[in-house]
């Protein structure tokens, strides 16, 4: 099960028990919020960790995200609007860290692959996989890689990645169909260099 | 239309993304086209691929870490100042009634100075411009005058030079 199938299911299951936390968080009940974010914390902390590619990058995004949500629990309404909330906000939020930070070229990335092919005694060949898999993520336009991040990775539908990110369905199809191909691509390239 | 045109829809194929007719067209042009064949196997295996490096959890203290950092940030928000304020008093008045109480620290005497004399520097001969004759000075009572003797040492001990001035 996908992480987004498993917070949907989730909240659907106890929906009644689910807006109780949300009123009592909103109520200034922190032990009620943090159940809230016991619930969420996996979506936005993989979600980040996937589109950023650093775990502790990630931790600051998710915090960065958590605090927005107890701000703005006024306008949460329904479970599953929450999920797609936390999905938007996570997304701007990697969106704004990856500006802040260097950003990254194709020259660097060029220099990390080299890297990876020169050194034969990198650690085991999953891990190194791993890591090429990663580099390819990164690689992508921040909105190719957003799309794929949630349809192929989140699992979300293409219309859920729509609504997430605040775009039509189109385009969503056009961003995940060119990013798959430049996936495949480098992970090809790569492979094949070895 | 050419392979090129199908790749878009290919790559959607492989993900389930494309409704029933369309996806029916392109299994039919699967079937006859090995370039799209290799496209497709490729799509297909990188996708698992990625799928599979992440699908990796991330360890419990990540998630712990992040709830205790946003918790510890709202119960502080939510503190009035005046508790703030407070608090900061009572540990500054603490503080003071420590270092009042505490007892002085037992000085160790310090251990003899031993002093290094540096050498005498060596003295070379130069024309020393002569002192400004300073104003006479009444004399309040007559005292012998003695002359004024300047020894000088040089590095070598066999050469001392005496300067008398009257």
């Amino acid at each position: 099960m996908t992480l987004a199938a498993a917070a949907m299911a989730d909240a659907a299951e106890s929906s009644q028990e689910y807006l109780g936390l949300i009123e009592a968080a909103k109520a200034g009940d922190l032990a009620a919020f943090e159940h809230l974010m016991r619930r969420h914390e996996r979506l936005v902390l993989m979600t980040a960790y996937r589109l950023l590619g650093s775990l502790p990058d990630a931790q600051d995004v998710s915090q960065e995200v958590f605090l927005r949500l107890y701000r703005n629990l006024g306008k949460v309404e329904s479970t599953g609007s929450l999920s797609a909330w936390l999905y938007r906000v996570t997304s701007n939020a990697c969106h704004d860290a990856r500006r802040r930070k260097r950003p990254e070229s194709p020259v660097e990335f060029a220099e990390d692959l080299r890297d990876t092919v020169a050194d034969p005694h990198q650690a085991a060949a999953e891990a190194e996989r791993r890591r090429v898999l990663s580099m390819s993520l990164r690689r992508l336009p921040p909105k190719e890689r957003d799309a794929l991040v949630l349809r192929d990775l989140e699992g979300l539908s293409t219309e859920e990645v729509a609504r997430a990110l605040g775009t039509s369905t189109a385009t969503v199809r056009s961003q995940v169909s060119k990013a798959r191909v430049k996936v495949r691509e480098f992970v090809e390239r790569y492979f094949r260099s070895r | 239309m050419s392979c090129k045109e199908w790749e878009e829809r290919v790559a959607l194929h492989v993900g389930g993304d494309l409704p029933a007719e369309i996806a029916s067209a392109v299994e039919r042009h699967l079937a006859g086209c090995s370039g799209c064949q290799v496209l497709w196997s490729g799509l297909r295996e990188s996708l698992e691929l990625l799928q599979a490096a992440h699908a990796e959890p991330l360890p419990p203290a990540a998630y712990t870490a992040v709830r205790a950092r946003v918790l510890a940030e709202l119960s502080m928000r939510r503190q009035p100042w005046w508790r703030w304020a407070a608090g900061l008093a009572a540990a500054a008045l603490l503080l003071l009634v420590a270092l009042a109480v505490r007892p002085l620290p037992k000085v160790e005497p310090l251990p003899p100075l031993a002093l290094a004399v540096p050498p005498a520097p060596s003295v070379r001969a130069m024309a020393i411009p002569a002192p400004p004759r300073p104003k006479p000075r009444p004399h309040l009572a007559a005292a012998p005058r003695q002359p004024l003797l300047v020894r000088l040492v040089t590095n070598d001990p066999n050469v001392v030079i005496y300067w008398i001035a009257d």
